[in-house]
C-alpha cells in the first residue's frame, strides 16, 4: 500500500518531463525512503535515475517494497491535468493493477481523481557503480542548458575538457566549430569566454591549430603546467591574428571545479541537450568526469535529484 | 554452392546446460517441438546407402557406369533415326550455307547430332504494282549487285505468291508478295534494313521505305516453324536420307553424327506416342569452395575443394551415378564413388573427363547459372587449366561466360550469366522457382522447406574451410553435405515436376527448350501466330516498334460491400474471359478494320462489322474468321481434350505430361491477350487489347445488372439478390438465402441463364460459394470456399497479409490462424484471444525471432529514400564485408529498439547479431507498425468499433525488455539483483528474494527448479532436432541457417537456458532462508 501526497504538481511534471522522453516505460521502485525510478534509455547509452525522497511528501506510508511498472507517456498525459500547484496524492494497493492520483486545488474545492493501469515490467535493474571522479564541476543548470543548445547547432559530438584554467566546452562540424569555456569563478560570478568561427575561417585557423594546440591525444598524458601555457599562448595568437567575437559575460552563480586530474571526454549532444530538460527543477547542475568513465550529470532539487550517466565516445565511435 | 552466408560463425559448443537439480517435466512447448519431429529427416549418409541397394544391387559401388549404352550395329541405308530434338542451333561456317544443328537422344539413350543442311533464311515483301515473275531475275541481280561480296551471289531465289497481310481487314483478295529467298541470315538482315530504310530503288519499283513480312524471325525459329518442329518433339531421319559421320570426320562428341537435308527429315506433332520423353540423362551437381574468413570465395584465390555429381536418367527415380570429386583424401561414404585429387587442377579435369564421358543431356542445379559454372570456368582460366573449358559437345567450341541482361514485365529485371554448352540444356531451378514462385527467400534451404517440407543444414562458408583442413573424416562430413545439395535440385526437380512442364510448354508454343528460361512470353505466342498464319496463308509484318507508354483501361472492379457475411455468396466466373472475350467477338489483327476500307467496300454495321465499346471495328466472323480466335480456339480445345485425358490415363507420368499440357495451353492461352498489348512487343495491337478489356468491364456490370433485375422477391424469389463484389472476371452474389445447397443452385441457374444473354463461347461458370464470407476491400477478402455440400474445400484469401513478403512472418501467421478461426471454426472470441495472446507475448519477448524477420530484396545501392534493409546492407558491410547480403539478395533484419525519434531504418538490425548480443527487439514497432493494420482490417468488419480494444486492451500490460551486450553503456553497467519474488532491487546478503518475500522462497525456488528443467528439456530437443537434420547424433552441430526456425530457436533456448540456471545458482549463496 503506497499513499503520497506532494504539495505542488508541479514538481511532478517537471519530474516527468526530465525523463519521458529517454524512457517510456519503466518501474517505479517505492520503499520507505520515498519513490525512485532507473532505467535505461532504448538505445542503452544513457541510464536515468530519479529518486523522490520521502521528505516530499506529506504524509508518506509505503508498506513494502512495491514496483510501479508505469508507461511514462500515460503518466504525463494524466499529470498534465493537473495546475502546477495543486496538491497531489499518489495511491496504489498491493495489487498493483493501478495507480491512482487525485488532484486537489489549493484555493477551490475541485478535486480531479484519476487512475492509470500499470505494467509488468519484466526489466533488469541496472546501475552503475559508484566511482571516485577525476573532476566534479559544479555550474548554473541555464548555462549548460544553453551551452549544450548552442553547440548543437554546430555538431553532434561535444568535447569536455576539465582543466585547471577552466571548462571547455567545444565542438565541430561541418559548418564551421566553436567552443566555451567556462573560467573556474573567484567568488561570485563567473567569466565566460566565448570563440566561434565560421567556415570562411577555418582553414586558416587550422594552421594555428597545428602550430600551438597541443595534441588532443597527448593531453592526458601532458604536464599539466607546460599545457596550461601552450593554451594561453594559443589564445593570445588567436586574439591577434583575428577579430573575434569574444566577450566576457558575468553570470551570477559561480562554477566550481574540483580538480584531481584533467579528463578530456567525448558526448553525444542528443543525449545531453535530453538531459537539461531537468533544468526547471535546479538552477545548479553538477558534472562529474573521469577518463573513460560515464559521465554523470546530477541535478538535485529539493524534493529529491536526478541523475544521468552518459557513456563517453569511444574511437571509432565517433565516425558514427 | 555457397551463397548465403553469415558472419562469424560460432561452432555451438554444446554447453551442459547445468544438470544439477534437473529434473524432467513435460514442457508446454514439446507438443510444437514434438510435431517437428514427426517429419522424421533420416540421415542423408543412409539415404544415399539406400540408394546404392535400390539402384545396383548387384554391381559393385565403383562399377557405377558412366558411359551411354554402346551403339548396336545398324544399316545407315536401311535403319531410320528416331530422336527427341532438345536443343537447335544455327550454325554457320564462312562462306558456306547456313545449316541447324540439331542435337537429341534416341528412345534407347544414344546421342544424337543431325547437321540439316538446305533451309534458307527468306523473307517477303508485297509485290508493288507491275511487278511479274519476268523482274525477278533483274532484281535478284540488282541485288546481288548492291549487297553482293566480292561478285558472290547473295540471293538465292526470288519467287512470287499470292498471300495476305496479317494486319488489318482489306476486303477478301490475295495479293502478290515477293518471297526473297538469301544464301545466309546475316544477308537477310541487311537487305531488310535497306528496305525498311527505303534504300531499294529498282527499276521505280520502290521509292519509299518498305514494309518486309515474315523477316524478324530468328533462323532456328523459323526452321522450326516452317518445318513443323515444335520444342523438345521427336524427329525421324528415314534411312538412307542420311550422311553417317565416321569418328574421324565427327565434329561433336555425339554417338551418332550426320548430315541429313532438311528435306528428308519428319517431324512429328506431340500426340499421341510422340508425347513420351526420351531417356534423358539429368546431371545435377554442387561444388563447394573453401574461402577465407569473412570474405566470399573469389575464383583467382579460392579454391573449388569438392563438386558433387548425381546423374539421373529421365523417367527414373534414382541416380544412377553419385560421385564426388574432392580436393585431398576424403573417408568413404557408402553409396558414393569418391575420387579424391591431390591437385585441383587435375581435380576439374576429371571432372570436365567426367562430363565428356557422362554426357549429360540437362544440367540441373541451384543457381549453378550464376555462381558455379562461372566459378568453375574462372577457375579453370585462374589455374591455365585450359582444356576445361569444352564442356559442350561439340569438339571445337569453347564454352564462355557470357553475361546477359532480362527485363521483362511479367518476371522483373535480372542480371544473369549465361555459359554456353552445346547439345546441353541448362536448367538453374533458383532461375526456374524465382519465375515461377513467389516466395520469402529463395535459399535452397527454404525452397526445399515450402516444396520439399524439410530443412536442410546450412553450413557457413567459412566452416567449410575448416572442415577441408581437418582430416579426411572432417571432409567426408563436407562430402556428404556437398552430396546432398546436389541431390536436392534433382528432387525439386521431380517434385515440381518441371522438366516435364517446361517440356510441354516448348512444345504447346513451338519454341525451343532454353528460349523458356532466356526469353519472356511474347516470342511464345509470336511462334504460334506465324504457324498459324503459314496454314492460312497470312503474312506477319515485321512492325518497327517504337516503345510507348500508352495506357489503356484495364479491368474493373465492383465497389465492394465490405463486412463480414454470414451467409453464403455465390460466385460466378467467367471462365477464361479474355480469350472467349476475343473469340466472341471476333478480335484480331486480320479482322480489324478502319474507316477507309469500311466505305471502301461498303460495310454495314452490325452485319459485316461490329464496333467495341472501345470504338475500334473489327470485322464478323461471318466475313472473315480470325487468327487470334483460331489460336485460341485450338489452345482451348486442346486444353479441354488434355483434361478430359487426364480423366482417363491411369499412368502417372503420362498424366503427369498432360497436366502439365493442360497448363501450359491454358497459361498460352491467357498470354496471346497480354502479347497484344506489349507495346514494346513484336506485334503491339491496342485496339485488340483494349476492345477486349472494354468487354470485359461491360460484361461484368452488365452481369450484375442482369443478376439484380432478374432475382427479386418481384420475381418470385425469396430474397432480392445483390452483388456485393465483382472484379475482372468475377462476380460474389449474394442471393439472401441461409442455407449452401439454395445458393449454389442459384448460383448454377443464373451462371446458365446470364451466359445465354452473351455470345458464344462466353460463359459464365458457377465455381464456388464462400460462406461465410470476410470482404475487406478491393482485392481483399477471405472466405470458406464450397463447392460441394459436404465440406467445405479450402480456406480462400485474396491480398490478405498471410501471404505477402513485406512484412514479418508473425503477421501471416496471426492472420492465417484468426481467420481460420473465425471462418472454420466461426468462433470469433477464440480469434480475439488468441490474438491477445499473440500480442502479450510479443510484448513479453517471447516470440520467435524467425516469426519477426523481415525480408527484402536488395535491388540496387542507391536508393532515394533510406530503407532499412539497404541501411541494415551497409553497416553490415562496415561490420564483416565478407558476409554483407551482396545485391540481389534478400537481406532479413530485425528492427530494435533504439533513442526516441529514430527512424525505422536506423533501428533495422541483423537476426544473428540481436540473437548473439540480446539486443532488446522494438515490440512496439511489430505491434503498431506490422500487426495492428491487418489486425484491425479483419476485425473490424466483425468487431466494429471494438477492435480497437485488441491492441490497446489489458492483455498489453506485460512487457519484458531484454539486456543487451552491447550499446555504449553497458560495459560500465552492472545489474543489481532484485527479488524474485516482487523485483525490487535487493541488498546486503539477502540473494534471491527480499525480505518481505522471504516467506514464499520456497515457493519461489520450486517455480525457478521446474522452469529450469523445461528449458533444459526445450534445449536438448533442439539440439537433437538439429542433429537429425545434419544426419549426425553423434557431431555438434554446425548450422547456422538463418531461414530455419529451430535455429532461431535454438540459440535463443541456449541463451535462456544459461540464464535461468544463473538465476537458480543465486538460492545457493542465499543462506538465509
Amino acid at each position: 500500500m503506497l499513499e503520497a501526497r506532494m504539495s505542488e504538481a508541479g514538481t511532478l511534471k517537471k519530474v516527468l518531463d526530465a525523463v519521458r522522453d529517454l524512457i517510456s516505460d519503466a518501474n517505479w521502485e517505492c520503499n520507505e525512503d520515498g519513490i525512485s525510478l532507473q532505467a535505461m534509455d532504448n538505445s542503452h547509452v544513457a541510464l536515468v535515475t530519479v529518486h523522490l525522497s520521502q521528505d516530499a511528501f506529506e504524509p508518506y506510508r509505503c508498506d513494502r517494497n512495491m514496483p510501479l511498472g508505469i508507461n511514462l507517456g500515460s503518466l504525463t498525459k494524466v499529470i498534465k491535468c493537473a495546475k502546477d500547484n495543486d496538491l497531489v496524492t499518489l495511491k496504489a494497493d498491493d495489487s498493483g493493477e493501478s495507480l491512482g492520483l487525485t488532484f486537489e486545488s489549493s484555493n477551490t474545492d475541485r478535486i480531479g481523481e484519476y487512475s492509470i493501469k500499470l505494467l509488468d515490467i519484466d526489466q533488469e535493474h541496472l546501475g552503475i557503480p559508484t566511482t571516485q571522479y577525476d573532476s566534479v564541476i559544479s555550474m548554473p543548470s541555464a548555462e549548460f542548458q544553453r551551452i549544450c543548445r548552442d553547440l548543437s547547432q554546430l555538431g553532434e559530438s561535444i568535447r569536455v575538457e576539465a582543466s585547471k584554467e577552466g571548462i571547455r566546452f567545444s565542438v565541430e562540424g561541418d559548418v564551421g566549430k566553436a567552443s566555451v569555456l567556462l573560467k573556474q569563478s573567484s567568488g561570485r560570478g563567473i567569466e565566460r569566454e566565448e570563440e566561434s568561427e565560421e567556415e570562411e575561417e577555418e582553414e586558416e585557423e587550422e594552421d594555428d591549430d597545428e602550430d600551438v594546440k597541443p595534441n588532443v591525444d597527448d593531453e592526458d598524458n601532458d604536464d599539466v603546467k607546460p599545457k596550461d601555457k601552450k593554451r594561453k599562448s594559443a589564445k593570445g595568437g588567436n586574439k591577434k591574428k583575428k577579430a573575434k567575437k569574444a566577450k566576457k559575460e558575468v553570470v551570477e552563480d559561480g562554477v566550481s571545479i574540483s580538480l584531481q586530474q584533467q579528463v578530456s571526454l567525448t558526448f553525444s549532444l542528443k543525449y545531453l541537450n535530453n538531459f537539461t530538460r531537468s533544468t526547471p527543477l535546479s538552477s545548479r547542475v553538477t558534472l562529474s568526469l573521469s577518463k573513460d568513465i560515464p559521465l554523470l550529470l546530477e541535478y538535485e532539487f529539493g524534493a529529491g535529484h536526478i541523475k544521468y550517466f552518459l557513456a563517453p565516445k569511444i574511437g571509432d565511435e565517433d565516425a558514427e | 554452392m555457397r551463397v548465403n552466408s553469415k558472419e562469424n560463425i560460432r561452432v555451438e559448443e554444446i554447453e551442459n546446460p547445468v544438470n544439477k537439480k534437473r529434473k524432467v517435466t513435460d514442457d508446454t512447448k514439446s507438443g510444437k517441438l514434438g510435431s517437428q519431429n514427426d517429419k522424421k529427416q533420416s540421415d542423408f549418409a543412409d539415404i544415399l546407402e539406400n540408394l546404392q541397394d535400390d539402384a545396383e544391387q548387384s554391381s559393385a559401388e565403383s562399377g557405377q557406369v558412366w558411359a551411354r549404352p554402346r551403339i548396336p550395329k545398324f544399316e545407315p541405308m536401311v535403319d531410320s533415326v528416331i530422336f527427341q530434338q532438345i536443343d537447335l542451333e544455327e550454325a554457320s561456317i564462312p562462306g558456306a550455307e547456313p545449316f541447324i544443328r540439331m542435337h537429341g537422344v534416341t528412345q534407347e539413350g544414344f546421342s544424337v547430332l543431325a547437321n540439316v543442311s538446305g533451309f534458307l533464311p527468306y523473307l517477303y515483301i508485297a509485290a508493288p504494282r507491275g511487278f511479274t515473275a519476268e523482274d525477278s531475275e533483274g532484281f535478284s541481280g540488282y541485288l546481288n549487285a548492291s549487297f553482293g561480296n566480292n561478285g558472290k551471289s547473295i540471293v538465292s531465289a526470288i519467287d512470287i505468291h499470292n498471300r495476305r497481310s496479317l494486319w488489318g481487314y482489306r476486303g477478301d483478295e490475295i495479293s502478290p508478295f515477293i518471297k526473297i529467298t538469301f544464301v545466309d541470315q546475316r544477308s537477310m538482315t541487311r537487305v531488310r534494313g535497306c528496305f525498311e530504310r527505303g534504300e531499294i530503288h529498282f527499276r521505280d519499283f520502290f521509292d519509299d521505305a518498305i514494309q518486309t513480312y515474315e523477316s524478324n524471325i530468328s533462323y532456328d525459329l523459323r526452321f522450326m516453324i516452317d518445318k513443323k518442329v515444335v520444342g523438345m518433339s521427336w524427329i525421324e531421319c528415314p534411312g538412307g536420307a542420311y550422311n553417317l559421320k565416321q569418328s574421324a570426320s565427327k565434329v561433336s562428341k555425339a554417338q551418332l553424327e550426320f548430315d541429313i537435308h532438311h528435306k528428308d527429315i519428319i517431324a512429328y506433332p506431340a500426340d499421341g506416342e510422340w508425347q513420351k520423353m526420351a531417356p534423358l540423362r539429368i546431371l545435377s551437381f554442387d561444388i563447394e569452395c573453401a574461402g577465407r574468413q569473412g570474405i566470399f570465395p573469389e575464383p583467382h584465390i579460392d579454391p573449388v575443394i569438392q563438386i558433387a555429381n548425381m546423374v539421373t536418367r529421365q523417367g527414373e527415380t534414382k541416380p544412377f551415378i553419385r560421385n564426388v570429386f574432392t580436393l585431398k583424401s576424403c573417408a568413404h561414404i557408402a553409396g558414393s564413388q569418391v575420387l579424391s585429387f591431390e591437385d585441383e587442377t587435375k581435380m576439374l579435369q576429371a571432372w570436365r573427363d567426367f562430363i565428356e564421358e557422362a554426357d549429360p543431356d540437362v544440367i540441373i542445379g541451384y543457381n549453378i547459372a550464376n555462381f558455379d559454372i562461372p566459378y568453375l570456368m574462372d577457375r579453370a582460366k585462374a589455374l591455365k587449366a585450359t582444356k576445361f573449358a569444352y564442356l559442350g559437345r561439340m569438339k571445337n567450341v569453347k564454352s564462355e561466360v557470357g553475361s546477359s541482361h532480362f527485363s521483362s514485365k511479367a518476371y522483373g529485371t535480372r542480371d544473369s550469366k549465361q555459359t554456353n554448352m552445346e547439345g546441353r540444356l541448362q536448367l538453374d531451378l533458383l532461375q526456374l522457382i524465382q519465375r515461377e514462385h513467389k516466395l520469402r527467400s529463395y535459399s535452397l534451404n527454404s525452397v526445399c522447406a515450402e516444396f520439399l517440407g524439410e530443412q536442410k543444414e546450412d553450413v557457413h562458408h567459412s566452416i567449410i574451410t575448416e572442415l577441408q583442413n581437418g582430416t579426411p573424416e572432417s571432409r567426408r562430413r563436407l562430402a556428404v553435405y556437398c552430396l546432398k545439395d546436389a541431390y536436392l535440385p534433382q528432387r525439386l526437380l521431380d517434385r515440381l515436376m518441371s522438366l516435364v512442364n517446361q517440356t510441354e510448354m516448348a512444345r504447346v508454343t513451338g519454341v525451343p527448350f532454353n528460349y523458356l528460361l532466356a526469353k519472356g512470353q511474347s516470342i511464345k505466342v509470336m511462334s504460334q501466330i506465324c504457324r498459324q498464319s503459314q496454314v492460312h496463308g497470312y503474312l506477319v509484318p515485321a512492325l518497327r516498334v517504337e516503345g510507348s507508354d500508352d495506357q489503356y483501361e484495364g479491368a474493373t472492379v465492383i465497389e465492394p460491400r465490405r463486412g463480414y457475411f454470414d451467409v453464403p455468396i455465390t460466385t460466378l466466373d467467367f471462365s477464361s474471359l479474355y480469350p472467349s472475350i476475343m473469340m466472341a467477338h471476333n478480335l484480331c489483327y486480320t479482322t480489324l478494320l478502319d474507316s477507309h476500307t469500311v466505305e471502301r467496300l461498303q460495310l454495314k454495321e452490325g452485319v459485316d462489322y461490329i464496333k467495341t465499346p472501345n470504338n475500334d471495328m473489327f470485322v464478323t466472323s461471318d466475313k472473315r474468321k480470325g487468327l487470334l480466335p483460331v489460336v485460341l480456339q485450338d489452345l482451348i480445345s486442346a486444353r479441354k481434350r488434355a483434361r478430359a485425358d487426364i480423366k482417363n490415363e491411369k499412368d502417372p507420368f503420362r498424366r503427369a505430361v498432360l497436366d502439365g499440357r493442360q497448363l501450359a495451353l491454358k497459361v498460352s492461352a491467357n498470354s496471346v491477350y497480354g502479347f497484344t498489348g506489349a507495346t514494346i512487343g513484336k506485334l503491339p495491337c491496342l485496339p485488340i487489347s483494349s476492345s477486349t478489356t472494354a468487354y470485359g468491364r461491360r460484361m461484368i456490370e452488365r452481369t450484375k445488372e442482369e443478376v439484380e433485375s432478374h432475382y427479386k422477391v418481384s420475381n418470385n424469389y425469396s430474397h432480392d439478390a445483390e452483388v456485393v463484389y465483382g472484379d475482372t472476371d468475377s462476380v460474389m452474389i449474394k442471393f439472401g438465402c441461409k442455407d449452401l445447397e439454395t445458393a449454389m443452385k442459384l448460383g448454377a441457374e443464373a451462371a446458365g441463364v446470364i451466359s445465354s444473354k452473351f455470345p458464344n463461347p462466353i460463359k459464365l461458370e458457377f465455381e464456388k460459394v464462400y460462406y461465410p464470407y470476410l470482404l475487406i476491400n478491393k482485392k481483399r477478402y477471405a472466405g470458406l470456399y464450397w463447392t460441394g455440400l459436404e465440406k467445405y474445400d479450402k480456406m480462400d484469401t485474396k491480398g490478405i497479409e498471410t501471404v505477402r513478403r513485406d512484412n514479418c512472418r508473425l503477421v501471416g501467421t496471426v492472420i492465417t490462424t484468426c481467420l481460420h478461426k473465425m471462418l472454420i471454426d466461426r468462433d470469433v472470441k477464440a480469434a480475439e484471444d488468441y490474438t491477445k495472446n499473440v500480442i502479450s507475448e510479443l510484448l513479453q519477448n517471447k516470440v520467435d525471432m524467425s516469426q519477426l524477420v523481415i525480408t527484402k530484396a536488395l535491388t540496387k545501392t542507391e536508393y532515394d529514400a533510406k530503407q532499412a534493409h539497404v541501411c541494415l546492407a551497409e553497416r553490415m558491410r562496415k561490420r564483416d564485408a565478407g558476409s554483407a547480403p551482396a545485391l540481389g539478395d534478400r537481406v532479413a533484419y530485425v528492427i530494435v529498439k533504439g533513442s526516441k525519434g529514430a527512424a525505422a531504418y536506423e533501428r533495422s538490425e541483423d537476426p544473428l547479431y540481436v540473437l548473439e548480443n540480446n539486443v532488446p527487439i522494438d515490440t512496439k514497432y511489430y505491434l503498431e507498425n506490422q500487426l495492428s493494420k491487418p489486425l484491425l482490417r479483419i476485425f473490424e468488419p466483425i468487431l466494429g468499433e471494438k477492435a480497437g480494444s485488441l491492441l490497446t486492451g489489458d492483455h498489453t500490460r506485460t512487457i519484458t525488455v531484454a539486456t543487451p551486450s552491447v550499446g555504449g553503456l553497458m560495459k560500465f553497467a552492472v545489474k543489481t539483483v532484485t527479488c524474485l519474488g516482487c523485483k525490487a532491487p535487493i541488498r546486503g546478503s539477502e540473494a534471491a528474494v527480499c525480505k518481505n518475500c522471504k516467506s514464499k522462497a520456497g515457493e519461489l525456488y520450486q517455480k525457478q527448479v521446474s522452469s529450469v528443467s523445461a528449458l533444459q528439456v526445450q534445449f536438448a530437443r533442439l539440439w537433437t532436432q538439429c542433429q537429425r537434420c545434419q544426419g549426425s547424433l553423434h557431431q555438434d552441430v554446425i548450422c547456422t541457417n538463418k531461414d530455419c526456425n529451430i535455429f532461431y530457436m535454438r540459440q535463443r533456448s541456449k541463451f535462456e537456458v544459461a540464464s535461468a540456471v544463473n538465476t537458480l545458482d543465486r538460492f545457493d549463496d542465499d543462506n538465509s532462508w
